[in-house]
């Protein structure tokens, strides 16, 4: 019975876990989730409180890698609590005691910190050869491959890119790219692997997470094209300031000097960092492209593309204005390919939402839901606020944990979304109790919003709450999604 | 802002028990937990009729485990103290009170949707949510709600209504009376909710063991014209003064009449609630028919003085056109939700709705005088007390 339990503290209880068995696999999960880089891993480590806690959104995934670290883990812990017996009994000093007491006390911290000396030793010693050698090999493989190969880089909007060119080009050339969220050297090698040497285009997505990751992954791929999508405050935690952001994914400009590349001019830093001999894309065109007659709602985006005498009408199924640049990018690369108008306008109507990026959805009888979770950076929340906007006769319901990495901007980034959600008269806003959403409310009270705000402790409990809100034709966007090591 | 709180009661000594688990959380607890107003105490009340409370019971998923009873056997019963508004409390050395601002009642049928619990709550002065004692009571009994309906012209279907002991008394002359009503019949329990043991029966030789079936539930039942060509429809309505009217709602059901698992089993399970897809709202029926059961709604709603919520049937000849009220339930399943939500009122929309009505109801109960200053006491054993 709740109210018939022992109180205890939540210091006593965050430092209880400490000793809790669970808090080795909460130290393999962290590694794991940290995708064991040293620096995440230690930033997370110094703001956990309560170790029984960290796995929240996701959980540990049994791996070898995993299971091998618990299993090293675990070794560790076991020696430091032998090492503390043996003094016990071996040592005949009476400090033996208080040495006993503070190696048992300390334990958890001497593993947790511990462990970084032989992960840093993994890492120089064997992960970094290994991966040397892997993006050689991808190098190599890559160099043989006669294909047109295209990179994405941006802050935002890589995949939506990624499927939207897949999915044209492939109407009239072999296309291929790597699935998922591969867009790290090692994740490009594992898809270049799989290549047959037939393909005509490939497509990468170039991950951006240090000063210097767009660079490196240019000389591996050697692409002809590249697309800057745009810059903004994600990763901010990592990079600081946008501008070196913004320097790490013009990396990829600066790499292909004076062949193909397109910027989003609809993104202000990108259009800041342009240069003549670019090619700007936004909703109104791309290149000499000009976009007539475009419009938007839940079925869909639909626009012509014109250039003096020619003229394509096409209609996606992605949602919103802003996707009408990225899909104006797409057709101007196939007709370049000699891909023909008329399979550029099936490519086109075949783009569809990619997963949780402004997914349309039905549930719970008739409820629309648009699953956003996958965006989580400030112009994909622009954009879909705009898009939200657009949609009249519904009502219509914001969830939203904030957004993550957004560093010295979060108050800004956040003030600013409240604002805009007031601006859009969205009917109600639902908030994750976290550190960055009360900004979300006070950018929402401060510009005169009239609709309802309601807070819930876990998106899963918002999550649970919804059916229950809701009614026929009501509007649900999810938007963002927080993994653990930010929560 | 302070949430209240708010003892949702259900389970209970009912053939409907495991119905009442699943309308005290889908929607009721769902719900008022989604609202983030409430704290929320669920008060499960066991076969034996035993009384636990514990946050756990807030999930449904606690009543799916096999061993919550032996579970709830380890708990402490709760108490319950009528001190100036109702409060629970959980006996022993760390006695623990909750004083409770307002009650949900999901209970069906007997020893809570039949008056009963909302008697203890008057007697304890908490407000609570749904229909008071009187309406409950008399809907409970489908011969009373009759009766009263037809005291005051509302249409009924003509029945005849008998107990335990007269039907052993007078099963000859009983049979006689069944037999003049027009056949087919129903025959079943006056005081059972979700159609449980009701027969439909077609000639005199099904007759007796309809019966037996019926009084194994119950000590009264009733006989009663079958209505051919049948539309059957169904009406929620919300509302103490003003009323605020439901979609007409058409059962769609493929066997002969509503059972049981017609209205609880066959429905889509994913979606929750006990009234699932397998009715339509609103009715395809004439706007005049439409017309005839509003009214007809309205009407027996205030005549049996109902409050809250609650939800009036109709049996409709479909050739005739002729509308009868059959039944008034004063705890709909799952608050009819399904029902609500296509009317575009939200699971939150309706039980803080439902808790505005209580409290609504409330404050008007207590500007009533209850009592009054007499000096018979002082003339008691002392001068003779004329009347």
């Amino acid at each position: 019975m709740e109210s018939q339990k022992p109180k205890i503290s939540n210091g006593v209880k965050n430092w209880l876990s400490l000793y809790n068995p669970r808090y080795i696999r909460s130290l393999a999960y962290m590694l794991q989730a940290s995708e064991y880089n040293i620096r995440d891993y230690v930033s997370w480590l110094a703001r956990v409180k309560n170790f029984n806690k960290v796995e929240n959104r996701k959980h540990l995934a049994s791996t070898p890698k995993s299971l091998f670290v618990i299993a090293f883990i675990s070794i560790i812990i076991l020696c430091i609590y032998g090492a503390a017996f043996a003094i016990l009994l071996q040592w005949a000093n009476p400090l033996k005691y208080l040495v006993f007491i503070l190696i048992i006390i300390s334990a958890p911290h001497l593993l947790s910190y511990g462990i970084i000396i032989p992960l840093w030793l993994f890492t120089f010693f064997i992960q970094k050869p290994t991966e040397h050698f892997i993006i050689n090999r991808t190098e190599k493989i890559l160099r043989n491959n006669k294909s047109i190969k295209i990179a994405i880089a941006g802050s935002f909007g890589k995949t939506t890119m990624r499927e939207i060119l897949k999915t044209v080009l492939a109407e009239g050339q072999k296309t291929a790219a790597p699935p998922d969220n591969y867009n790290t050297p090692i994740g490009i090698s594992k898809f270049v692997r799989q290549l047959t040497g037939n393909e005509e285009i490939l497509i990468f997505e170039l991950g951006e997470y240090y000063s210097g990751d767009v660079r490196k992954l240019c000389q591996m791929i050697k692409p002809q094209i590249g697309i800057i999508t745009g810059v903004n405050e994600a990763h901010l935690q990592k990079f600081k300031t946008t501008d070196a952001a913004a320097d790490t994914i013009f990396e990829l400009a600066d790499w292909l000097k004076d062949k193909t590349v397109y910027v989003n001019n609809e993104n202000a830093l990108a259009k800041n960092k342009a240069l003549n001999n670019h090619i700007i894309y936004n909703r109104d065109g791309v290149g000499n492209w000009r976009v007539q007659g475009a419009q938007t709602d839940l079925t869909g985006t639909s626009f012509i593309l014109e250039n003096n005498d020619l003229r394509i009408e096409v209609k996606s199924k992605l949602l919103g204005l802003h996707q009408i640049g990225p899909l104006s990018v797409a057709a101007d690369i196939a007709l370049r390919l000699g891909i023909s108008p008329e399979k550029i306008q099936q490519g086109i109507a075949k783009t569809k939402p990619f997963n949780h990026r402004l997914e349309l959805k039905n549930y719970n009888d008739g409820v629309i839901l648009l699953d956003d979770s996958y965006n989580g950076n400030p112009d994909g929340v622009d954009a879909v606020i705009e898009f939200l906007a657009s949609l009249k006769n519904h009502k219509r319901f914001y969830v939203t944990p904030g957004l993550v990495e957004m560093g010295l901007k979060t108050e800004s980034v956040h003030k600013e979304i409240g604002k805009k959600l007031a601006k859009a008269g969205i009917e109600k806003i639902i908030l994750i109790k976290n550190s960055v959403t009360p900004y979300i409310e006070q950018g929402l009270k401060e510009n005169g919003y009239n609709g309802e705000i309601q807070w819930f402790d876990n998106a899963a409990a918002a999550f649970a709450a919804l059916p229950n809100l809701t009614v026929n034709g009501d509007i649900v966007v999810l938007q963002n999604d927080w993994p653990d090591q930010y929560a | 802002m302070d949430k209240k709180t708010i003892a949702v009661i259900f389970g209970g000594r009912s053939v409907e028990h495991d119905i009442s688990i699943i309308t005290a959380h889908t929607p009721i607890i769902q719900s008022l937990t989604a609202s983030g107003q409430f704290d929320i105490w669920p008060i499960y009340i066991a076969k034996n009729g035993s009384w636990y409370s514990d946050k756990i019971m807030n999930d449904l998923e606690f009543f799916k485990r096999n061993d919550f009873e032996n579970y709830l056997s380890e708990q402490k019963k709760i108490r319950l103290l009528f001190d100036d508004g109702l409060k629970i409390i959980w006996p022993g050395f760390r006695q623990k009170t909750i004083a409770i601002d307002i009650v949900f009642p999901a209970m069906h049928g007997t020893f809570g949707e039949d008056g009963s619990l909302m008697g203890l709550l008057r007697m304890a002065n908490a407000p609570f949510v749904g229909c008071d004692i009187f309406a409950s009571a008399v809907a409970m009994d489908k011969t009373l709600t009759k009766q009263v309906l037809a005291a005051e012209n509302i249409p009924i279907v003509p029945f005849v209504w008998f107990t335990k002991y007269e039907w052993e008394k007078n099963k000859n002359g009983l049979i006689q009376k069944i037999k003049k009503l027009k056949w087919p019949l129903f025959i079943k329990p006056a005081h059972l909710g979700s159609s449980i043991a009701i027969t439909k029966i077609k000639q005199e030789s099904e007759l007796e063991n309809a019966i037996e079936v019926a009084f194994h539930y119950d000590d009264k039942i009733l006989a009663e014209e079958s209505v051919e060509n049948l539309i059957e429809a169904t009406l929620p309505i919300i509302g103490n003064d003003e009323l605020q009217l439901g979609g007409i709602e058409r059962p769609l059901n493929k066997t002969g009449f509503f059972d049981f698992n017609d209205k609880y089993l066959s429905g889509n399970k994913k979606s929750g609630g006990v009234n699932n897809q397998y009715s339509e709202i609103p009715a395809n029926i004439s706007a005049d028919l439409k017309q005839q059961v509003e009214n007809l709604g309205k009407q027996t709603y205030r005549l049996l003085g109902c409050s809250g919520i609650a939800r009036v049937d109709f049996l409709i000849d479909g050739i005739s056109q002729k509308v009868y009220v059959n039944e008034v339930n004063t705890l709909p399943g799952s608050l009819y939700c399904h029902n609500w939500r296509k009317m575009g009122i939200s699971g939150v929309e309706l039980v803080t709705k439902l808790v505005a009505l209580a409290e609504e109801r409330f404050q008007k109960q207590k500007n009533i005088t209850y009592t009054f200053r007499s000096d018979i006491l002082n003339q008691v054993n002392g001068k003779k007390i004329t009347k």
